[in-house]
């Protein structure tokens, strides 16, 4: 996918996404962070195309995203939002089966064992006849990626999937993402407010800001003190963990903070 | 799935045997043998009031509980709250005001019954049907009792008062109605069946829906115009009848539960049933006088309304 010069604002305010600029490579974990408001779940909207860009162009395999056909979207691209609305109850597999909407007329019968697949891989064939409205909000995330898995995309797009999980859902998503993203090979997108979280699994890191790309690049290469101190307004500081790796911290106060402070 | 079963059983059995009691009880009784002796046509003096009263009045009463129930499951999906009933939101006592009207102005209009009340039931939706009213339940069910209250109102001061809730009737019905009834209704129910899925659908946001490549809209203005085409089909022979379309679908998910794949055929089989039991009750407890099945609805239906806002369902259909 491509984003080119791609602004974004709502009639007569401010832009919410200015001139941005980017490719996203077919395959790997690109994650997207930055401070509230820089625009990040926007970004997310413009590449689903639940959003027109006001001017430039968002380009999946160099057409213009806004232009397809919802179906057609959805055979490309499935999202995993961070607010699902549920009215009514209704049953696991059937959620799964709407994701195979994204192929079949709606006067179509999906049946059980054409799921069976994407609930395998989501862990949860045995949950498949339980009511959503049963299942903890760790399960039901993973529902909603076997929804989008079942679309079959070659970009999966998540928004702030880890937000209302504790440590160990939080984990456990994010190994499954991993591990999806490995067997599949598809392009996923995610907006991630824990950095550390983005800084671990992803191959790719967009620091936006404002609505303008910051620095995009390797996890490696914005593990940057003073980079991130300066973007997030706030003064980080990024350490060594053993058996872990570079963590970010919240800085302690002292010399170095003062000199972080300065810059911001 | 074997309460699923079960529950099909019950009211399969229940239903032939509603039938068996109706063509058997009214003012004259019948006893099964002389019933049998009218339907094959052995009884000449059975047959005229088994084959030319009761047994039409009977699948009159039956459709027209399975076309009601089955547009009251359908408009709960389509709203997003499971007190919509259109008899609830006014849309039938619009038909049956501007039936009135019709029936002043143009006596002798074809088809001004039906397309009168499919009129003042397009006019009703289109007071209702837009997205304030899906996110907020409570602002729905008030306008729409509002706008019944309103066309009810209207009708009382055409006729001076002599027009109320709870007049319609089967009583009297012919064949003709009857067959017409029947044939409108096969047809609205075998969509229904057909379309089911898509009320399974509008579980999930719109966001959601357009994700997957649904389109959202259309799906809903169709099912929409299903539930007018049922509701109206009712109203334009029959009048009103109340509450069929609250009772029976919110029972039916206590019962097979939520999924409309099931709730469908399960609403048209015991709103059939429940229907046919107000009617025969209706006739029955007063003999040799009788009672609309509508009044016997609203006696049914408005305590069940009460009991089910008194428990919180205003607040729409949500499950997590």
């Amino acid at each position: 996918m491509e984003l080119k010069r791609v602004s974004y604002s709502y009639p007569g305010g401010q832009p919410l996404i200015n001139e941005f600029t980017a490719s996203i490579p077919e395959t790997g974990i690109l994650a997207i962070i930055g401070p509230n408001g820089a625009g990040k779940s926007t970004i997310l909207n413009l590449l689903s195309g639940e959003l027109t860009p006001t001017s430039g162009q968002v380009l999946l395999n160099g057409t213009p995203v806004s232009e397809m056909s919802t179906k057609a979207r959805a055979n490309q691209i499935a999202v995993v939002r961070q607010h699902n609305e549920v009215y009514d109850d209704l049953a696991v597999k059937d959620v799964v089966k709407m994701g195979r909407l994204a192929f079949h007329s709606l006067f179509s019968v999906v049946s059980d064992s054409e799921v069976a697949p994407f609930l395998e891989q989501t862990h949860l064939t045995d949950l498949a006849d339980r009511q959503l409205s049963e299942l903890s909000g760790g399960q039901q995330q993973r529902v909603w990626i076997a929804m989008a898995l079942a679309q079959e995309p070659a970009v999966l797009l998540l928004d702030e999937p880890t937000t209302y999980l504790d440590i160990r859902y939080q984990v456990d998503l994010m190994n499954l993402v991993v591990q999806l993203q490995q067997e599949k090979q598809i392009a996923v997108i995610m907006v991630l407010h824990d950095m550390n979280q983005a800084f671990r699994v992803s191959h790719r890191i967009w620091l936006i800001k404002a609505g303008q790309l910051v620095k995009q690049g390797s996890p490696e290469t914005l593990l940057d003190s003073a980079l991130l101190s300066q973007t997030f307004d706030f003064p980080v500081r990024v350490v060594d963990v053993a058996d872990y790796g570079r963590y970010v911290i919240q800085m302690p106060s002292g010399q170095e903070t003062d000199n972080l402070r300065k810059l911001i | 799935m074997k309460r699923e079963r079960l529950a099909y059983a019950v009211v399969i059995i229940g239903l032939l045997m509603t039938i068996f009691v109706a063509l058997m009880s009214g003012v004259d009784f019948y006893s099964p043998a002389e019933v049998w002796g009218a339907v094959t046509g052995q009884n000449n003096t059975a047959f005229n009031t088994v084959m030319m009263f009761r047994l039409p009045r009977i699948l009159a009463a039956l459709i027209c509980g399975g076309m009601l129930s089955v547009a009251g499951a359908f408009s709960q999906s389509v709203f997003r709250n499971q007190l919509a009933d259109p008899s609830i939101l006014g849309m039938t006592s619009a038909g049956d005001f501007f039936i009135l009207i019709g029936g002043l102005l143009l006596p002798n209009f074809p088809f001004q019954k039906a397309i009168l009340a499919v009129l003042g039931g397009v006019i009703v939706l289109h007071i209702l049907a837009r997205p304030a009213s899906i996110r907020q339940p409570l602002r729905l069910i008030i306008v729409g009792v509002a706008l019944n209250l309103t066309f009810v109102g209207f009708q009382q001061v055409l006729t001076s008062g002599t027009v109320g809730l709870g007049g319609q009737s089967f009583n009297g019905i012919t064949w003709q109605s009857t067959l017409t009834l029947l044939g409108v209704g096969t047809l609205g129910l075998i969509a229904a069946l057909v379309v089911a899925p898509w009320a399974n659908y509008l579980k999930l946001g719109d966001q959601q829906l357009a994700g997957v490549g649904v389109p959202v809209t259309a799906m809903r203005w169709w099912l929409l115009a299903l539930v007018i085409y049922l509701t109206c089909g009712v109203t334009a022979v029959i009048g009103t009848i109340p509450f069929m379309g609250i009772v029976i679908p919110n029972i039916g998910r206590r019962v097979v539960g939520h999924d409309y794949q099931t709730l469908i055929p399960f609403s048209m089989l015991s709103g059939a049933w429940l229907l046919l039991i107000a009617d025969t009750v209706g006739r029955l407890v007063v003999l040799p006088s009788e009672l609309a099945a509508a009044s016997i609805m609203t006696v049914i239906g408005g305590p069940f309304l009460v009991i089910m806002l008194q428990r919180g369902a205003i607040h729409g259909i949500k499950a997590s």
